[in-house]
């Protein structure tokens, strides 16, 4: 059985007296891309920040990179942390952020290189190859507040990758995009894990964001599993088009998924 | 003609003052947290209040003031914004309002009690005109252990400015740094603000950084250039009262708002 690198058992969340998630179990591979999706409201990020500790569960255990997350404090949770590359929903970008993106990606060898230390020549060196990777490299000295949204999210992500993460977890990395950046970001995503063979976590609500690497969907719905599988088996017309409470219908073609309106799945 | 032996401690109080508070200012308005400035006073002079309250007296009111202001810094570093739900400012309006409260209810104590609070109202309302070199050196105590901490956390307080809460999620030791910080911010204002007065300091934490983010790219560069915009406006500032005999408060004060004001004008592509 391939280890997991991420596994829940009886997960529960509650905030205001409300239930936000309620999960019986749910394990990811090493080395897959799992796609966390549903509505909003459904629990997606709510999953994602109880798995990096940043919200505590009322009952249940998450397992992540073989660490019991609700168990650890401090250092401890620190070092778990330092080892996931997480590019969150929202980016801050006020003009009031001097950073240049090569400082922004910089920011992923900071934990590594632990307190009290500089960033060495080769935590610099890492970060100029993730920043050329991404194709940032005529963007390095720029501010980062003055650059485009889907050059803010590649420069996030080549933050979370100079990390050298054993698992990135994107939230809504498209959130806000044109379809030119979405397709180039779904491109990446896809680039980086044939590379690199990176576990990743996406949480997305279009199933176009969905890359050809994604073999495995959970699809989560009021705090609770609704269906797990592939993609092809957990979208069909008749589901999406309840889920969302309206007539869709579901493409699946060389690997990508879409929902266009109306009609069958094909 | 000037005296320089009886001005120097003030050309070098209102440079130290102005290079260390355009530094804080990086991060305060970097990180839209304006309110520290005011909330870290206030915690300062309720310290200062019931020390006085208590029988200290005269410079001895430096030590409850410094005590109250780094109370309130360690309450705002320890709380987690995220996890409590609320805003930082949110957080520095409830600490504001309850200093305020407090050092207004102990003032009130001072006249049922039939004491002055001259001593008090000094302390934090200082004058320029006024900085010795015993005061010089208290400055350039804190602000030599502020430029310490900057210079060895500098990579994880740059990651805490782009987001404290991204930098928590990296695995950085966030909140043990902001709060060092925060506590090393407070020390640093309320031995300023008993030096050049709390005006000054507010325009000198914002107007520096303000225009340094206007012309300057690069977390370091944008730190020094704030520095050094800070420094031009205490020192021109008092230079510039001097010769033509206006109060040096509002013209530090002024020269500030005068930098901000012509690198907001600068063509951005001139960034440097």
């Amino acid at each position: 059985m391939t280890p997991a690198v991420l596994e829940i058992h009886r997960l529960a969340v509650h905030a205001a007296g409300r239930c936000l998630l309620d999960v019986e179990h749910l394990r990811a591979e090493s080395g897959s891309v799992l796609a966390l999706m549903g509505p909003n409201g459904a629990g997606k990020t709510t999953l994602l920040r109880t798995c990096l500790g940043l919200l505590t569960p009322t009952r249940g255990d998450v397992t992540v990179l073989g660490e019991n997350v609700s168990s650890l404090r401090g250092a401890m949770l620190a070092r778990l942390r330092s080892r996931i590359g997480y590019v969150p929903q929202l980016l801050p970008a006020h003009s009031e952020l001097p950073l240049t993106v090569r400082e922004v990606v910089a920011i992923g060898r900071t934990a590594r290189a632990g307190l009290f230390h500089r960033l060495s020549r080769d935590d610099w060196r890492t970060v100029d190859q993730w920043i050329e990777r991404l194709g940032l490299g005529q963007l390095a000295g720029h501010a980062f507040s003055q650059i485009s949204g889907g050059e803010q999210r590649k420069t996030i992500i080549a933050r979370a990758m100079s990390q050298e993460p054993e698992l990135l977890i994107l939230d809504e990395p498209t959130a806000n995009l044109d379809l030119g950046w979405r397709e180039r970001i779904v491109g990446t995503i896809q680039t980086l894990h044939a590379q690199t063979r990176i576990s990743v976590v996406l949480v997305c609500h279009e199933l176009e964001v969905l890359p050809e690497a994604c073999r495995h969907v959970i699809l989560l719905e009021a705090g609770h599993v609704a269906a797990i599988g592939e993609p092809e088996v957990v979208f069909t017309t008749d589901r999406v088009s309840q889920l969302y409470d309206a007539s869709l219908r579901v493409v699946h073609q060389g690997g990508r998924h879409a929902v266009v309106p109306g009609g069958r799945t094909q | 003609m000037m005296d320089l032996v009886f001005w120097a401690p003030v050309m070098a109080g209102g440079t130290l003052a102005g290079a260390s508070s355009g530094v804080l200012g990086t991060f305060i308005v970097g990180m839209r947290i304006p309110f520290l400035g005011v909330c870290v006073a206030h915690a300062a002079l309720a310290g200062a209040v019931f020390g006085g309250l208590c029988g200290l007296e005269g410079r001895q009111l430096l030590l409850p003031a410094l005590a109250g202001a780094i109370l309130t810094a360690l309450a705002l570093g320890l709380l987690n914004p995220q996890r409590a739900h609320l805003d930082d400012n949110t957080v520095l309006s409830f600490l504001f309002s309850a200093t305020m409260g407090l050092a207004f209810l102990g003032i009130g104590l001072y006249g049922i009690l039939g004491k002055s609070d001259n001593d008090v109202r000094s302390l934090l309302w200082g004058s320029l005109n006024f900085c010795r070199w015993s005061d010089v050196r208290l400055m350039l105590g804190t602000s030599t252990a502020l430029a310490a901490y900057i210079g060895i956390f500098f990579k994880e307080l740059r990651a805490i400015l782009f987001s404290r809460a991204d930098a928590e999620a990296a695995g950085i030791r966030a909140t043990a740094v902001w709060t060092g910080f925060l506590i090393l911010t407070a020390a640093t204002l309320t031995v300023n603000f008993q030096t050049v007065g709390g005006l000054m300091i507010y325009s000198l934490i914002n107007n520096p950084a303000a225009a340094a983010f206007q012309v300057g790219r690069g977390c370091r560069r944008v730190m020094w250039l704030s520095a050094v915009f800070g420094a031009i406006s205490g020192l021109g500032g008092f230079l510039l009262a001097a010769a033509t005999d206006l109060p040096s408060g509002a013209v530090i004060v002024l020269v500030s708002s005068a930098l901000l004001g012509v690198t907001a004008f600068m063509d951005r592509r001139g960034r440097f």
